[in-house]
């Protein structure tokens, strides 16, 4: 686990379900890597 | 009285910001006292690194700078800092006792208690195992271990996971998360209509449980 301020992932493909955005700093984590998701 | 709310959860055992995520979103539930509405989770496999070794010799800091290059002096800000955010939710982490291990296992076996009924049981065991004991989440003896802890009978615990008999199931939820676009985790879908990413804080889920709520009152008026 580590933690990045971006993301280089690909973006996510739809999703049969809408986004509730909250908090746009909140932590995710991918692989090893924790970080904020990039915005849109 | 109507149906529960049903979140699913898409969380990994390794995943340090599931654990606060998780601590979040119970807050969220309890924030709302009398008004909160009743809610069944289930969580789904997402194993965050399937290439981890079960026996790693060494600390996280070990795991991340030497086996994944990152800078050392980096890593230990960054468990800093989680451990920081980890102690506001009420959540103990130590990460120089933390057993890095593969997770496949482990959610086999949480396959298993949700067949028996104790799936969230054992959830929060693991994750407190991992994060604030350094016990060891990878090996079949200790999972057992902990899964009789919770409830679970020891030896079909034990068939469950020298079978394998729930390896599909895991690898069926990753599939899920992947056919939803789940990149990473937590990742939380409600009523199969509302996703939300990431720990978000208690309100978050407070607020987006009301609404849920209150659009079932509504269509029920």
């Amino acid at each position: 686990m580590s933690e990045v301020d971006t993301a280089t992932t690909d973006a996510a493909a739809p999703a049969p379900f809408a986004m509730i955005t909250g908090d746009p700093s909140a932590m995710v984590c991918e692989g090893d890597v924790c970080f904020i998701p990039p915005a849109g | 009285m109507s149906e529960p709310i049903k979140i699913d959860i898409w969380s990994d055992i390794a995943c340090p910001w599931c654990y606060i995520g998780k601590r979040h979103l119970e807050s969220g539930i309890a924030s709302l006292g009398d008004d909160a509405p009743e809610v069944d989770i289930t969580y789904h496999s997402f194993e965050l690194a399937p290439d981890t070794p079960v026996d790693f010799e060494g600390s996280e800091i070990d795991f991340l700078a030497k086996h994944k290059g990152m800078p050392a002096e980096r890593v230990q800000q960054m468990l800093e800092h989680v451990t920081g955010v980890a102690a506001t939710a009420g959540l103990d982490y130590d990460f120089d006792a933390l057993q890095h291990t593969k997770t496949l296992k482990a959610h086999e076996l949480l396959h298993f208690a949700k067949e028996q009924g104790l799936q969230l049981e054992l959830t929060e065991r693991l994750l407190r195992a991992y994060f604030t004991e350094g016990r060891h989440v990878g090996r079949v003896d200790e999972l057992v271990e902990l899964g009789a802890e919770i409830g679970l009978d020891a030896d079909a615990a034990r068939e469950a996971l020298e079978s394998g008999r729930y390896a599909a199931a895991v690898q069926a939820d990753i599939a899920q998360a992947q056919a939803y676009g789940i990149n990473g985790v937590p990742f939380f879908v409600i009523e199969g209509k509302y996703g939300i990413s990431g720990a978000q804080p208690a309100e978050v889920f407070a607020q987006a449980l009301t609404q849920i709520a209150g659009e079932r009152e509504g269509a029920v008026a």
